[in-house]
C-alpha cells in the first residue's frame, strides 16, 4: 500500500478535523484531504458518518465534536481533548469560519496564540497604537498542555457586542498540535470569557484548511453577525500567513529571532519538538 | 553557492517613494526599497522574527516596518530600532535585517549577495535609457544564447532562479521620441521573450 505519504506518527495517530458537521451533505461522498492523503467522507441518511481512505478504501474511525467531524489516519493514542465551556447552556456555539490558507498548522497555531500582532494585523480591533507593549505573562505545560495565562491586551473592540475598548485578559490552550483554544474576558460577565478554538485541518505540509468555532457569551447578535466578525479578523490574518517564510515552522530555536513577548509561541515550539511533530515544521 | 557577481534586480524607478519593490536573485527573494534620502536598500525579504516578507511592510522613509509586528529596521544597516511588544527596550545587535550589498548604476539597481564582488560593467558614453525590463521563464544559459548587444543597447541579466530570467535593456543609441523608442523596444523584447520560452518549453 502507498496511501501514506506522511511518515510522522505522531502526527498519524493524532485525531484531526477534517469538515464541519453542519456543512457536510447527506448520502453524497465528500473529498477532504488530511495529512497529505484523500479521504472520502459520507454521512448517511441515519446522520452516520464514515470516512474511507480514497482508493484503497481503508476504513478509518469517525468522531464528531464541537460541531466538527474528526478522524485518524492511524491509531490514535489521546482522546481528543475537552472544551467544557461548550456545553454551557447560555454559550452561542458558532462554527465561525473553514478557510483554507496557504501555509502550515503549526504557523497558523503560532499566530493564534501571538499577542504582539494586534496593533499592527488587527489594527482598530483587537489592538492599536500605542497601546502595543505585551507585559510578562505566565507559560506553562500542564497535563500535556501548553498555557499561557496572564496576557492582556488593550482593544479598541474585543468582541461585536465590545462598544468601547478595554484591557482583555487572554488565556491560551494548546491541547494539540495543530489546535488551540483562547479564552477572553467577556463583555458582558467580567467573571466568564468568550472562548474561541481554533482546529487546524492539515492538508498538506503546507496546506491547511482553519475551521474556528465560537463558544461565546452573547445573547443578541445572530449567527452571521458572530461569523463575520471572526471572519473579518482572520481575513486579516491569512495575508500574513501566506507571506511566512519558510512555510513550515522551524523548530531550531536559532532559526528565527525572539522577543520576550514570544515565549508563548517558544513553548510551543519546544511542546512540538518533545511531542516529536515534524509534519508541518523543519525539525530542529 | 552563494551567486557573485553585481546583477541588475529594478530600475531605479521602479523604487518611488514610499514603495517596497519585490524581485529576486538566484533563488533569494528581495525586498528593494529607496529611503527618503535616496538611498537605495537590498534586504532578504523575510523578517528575522516570524519570516514575514518585507515587501508586504511599509517604508517609512528612514525605516522599514514589518507588516507582522511592526519591528522595524534601519536604512543602510537593517538594525532592528524598535520592537513595539517592548517599547521600553533596545534591541540587541542580533536583531537585525540581512542587507546585501546594493548600488545604482545607469538607471539600474545593482545587487551583490557575494561580500566580494567585481565592478559593476562600464558603458559608453553618459546617457543610457533603461528599457522595461523583461521577465523571462528560462534559465539564464538560454536566455544567454539569444540576447546580443548592439553598438545601441547593452543587455544585462537578472537570474530570479534556476528557471526565470529578467531581461534588463540599457539604450546607449540616440534618442527621438523617448515614449516610440521605448515601446518599439518593448515590442522587440516581448518577441524575444516568446521566442526563448518557446524554446525552454
Amino acid at each position: 500500500m502507498t496511501e501514506l505519504t506522511c511518515e510522522d506518527r505522531v502526527a498519524l495517530d493524532e485525531w484531526h478535523v477534517v469538515a464541519a458537521l453542519i456543512g457536510l451533505p447527506v448520502e453524497q461522498e465528500q473529498t477532504v484531504r488530511l495529512l497529505g492523503c484523500d479521504i472520502a467522507l459520507r454521512r448517511g441518511e441515519d446522520h452516520h458518518i464514515s470516512a474511507r481512505v480514497a482508493g484503497s478504501g481503508r476504513s478509518l474511525p469517525v468522531q464528531t465534536k464541537f460541531g466538527h467531524v474528526w478522524t485518524s489516519l492511524g491509531t490514535p493514542v489521546r482522546t481528543l481533548f475537552a472544551i467544557p465551556e461548550y456545553d454551557e447552556p447560555d454559550r452561542r456555539n458558532v462554527i465561525a469560519e473553514m478557510v483554507p490558507v496557504h501555509v502550515s498548522a503549526p504557523r497558523a497555531v503560532e499566530n493564534f496564540l501571538d499577542l504582539g500582532h494586534f496593533a499592527y494585523v488587527h489594527g482598530g480591533y483587537l489592538g492599536a497604537e500605542p497601546h502595543t507593549e505585551i507585559k510578562p505573562y505566565k507559560v506553562t505545560v500542564e497535563q500535556d498542555e501548553v498555557i499561557a495565562s496572564g496576557c492582556k491586551a488593550y482593544q479598541p473592540r474585543a468582541s461585536l457586542i465590545a462598544d468601547q475598548g478595554f484591557e482583555v485578559e487572554y488565556v491560551y490552550r494548546v491541547p494539540h498540535p495543530y489546535c488551540a483554544v483562547l479564552y477572553k474576558s467577556s463583555v458582558l460577565d467580567e467573571t466568564r470569557q468568550d472562548v474561541i478554538a481554533l482546529f487546524v485541518q492539515p492538508e498538506d505540509e503546507d496546506r491547511i484548511t482553519a475551521h474556528m468555532l465560537a463558544s461565546v457569551l452573547d445573547p443578541t447578535s445572530s449567527d452571521q453577525e458572530i461569523k463575520d466578525f471572526q471572519q473579518l479578523i482572520f481575513a486579516q490574518d491569512k495575508p500574513i500567513l501566506e507571506n511566512q517564510i519558510p512555510k513550515l515552522l522551524p523548530l531550531n530555536p536559532r532559526a528565527e529571532l525572539w522577543a520576550q513577548a514570544d515565549a508563548g509561541s517558544a513553548a510551543y515550539r519546544r511542546w512540538l519538538t518533545a511531542r516529536g511533530v515534524r509534519f508541518g515544521t523543519i525539525p530542529a | 553557492m552563494t551567486l557573485s557577481g553585481w546583477f541588475p534586480v529594478a530600475r531605479s524607478a521602479d523604487l518611488a517613494p514610499r514603495h517596497v519593490f519585490q524581485t529576486g536573485l538566484s533563488g533569494q527573494e528581495i525586498a528593494l526599497w529607496r529611503d527618503r534620502d535616496g538611498r537605495a536598500n537590498a534586504w532578504e525579504n523575510r523578517c528575522p522574527h516570524r519570516g514575514v516578507r518585507l515587501s508586504i511592510g511599509a517604508n517609512l522613509g528612514s525605516e522599514l516596518r514589518c507588516q507582522y509586528h511592526g519591528w522595524r529596521f534601519a536604512s543602510g544597516t537593517g538594525q532592528c530600532v524598535a520592537i513595539p511588544a517592548h517599547p521600553g527596550q533596545t534591541p540587541s545587535e542580533r536583531h537585525r535585517a540581512t542587507v546585501y550589498r546594493c548600488t545604482e548604476r545607469f538607471g539600474l539597481v545593482w545587487v551583490s549577495l557575494a561580500d566580494e564582488a567585481e565592478d559593476i560593467p562600464t558603458l559608453p558614453g553618459s546617457i543610457w535609457l533603461p528599457l522595461r525590463g523583461m521577465f523571462v521563464e528560462a534559465p539564464l544559459v538560454l536566455v544567454e544564447r539569444h540576447v546580443m548587444d548592439s553598438d545601441e543597447v547593452r543587455f544585462f541579466l537578472q537570474p530570479v532562479t534556476d528557471q526565470q530570467t529578467v531581461i534588463h535593456g540599457l539604450w546607449i543609441g540616440s534618442v527621438g521620441d523617448p515614449v516610440a523608442l521605448l515601446r518599439q523596444q518593448n515590442d522587440a523584447l516581448t518577441q524575444l521573450r516568446n521566442r526563448i520560452e518557446s524554446e525552454a518549453a
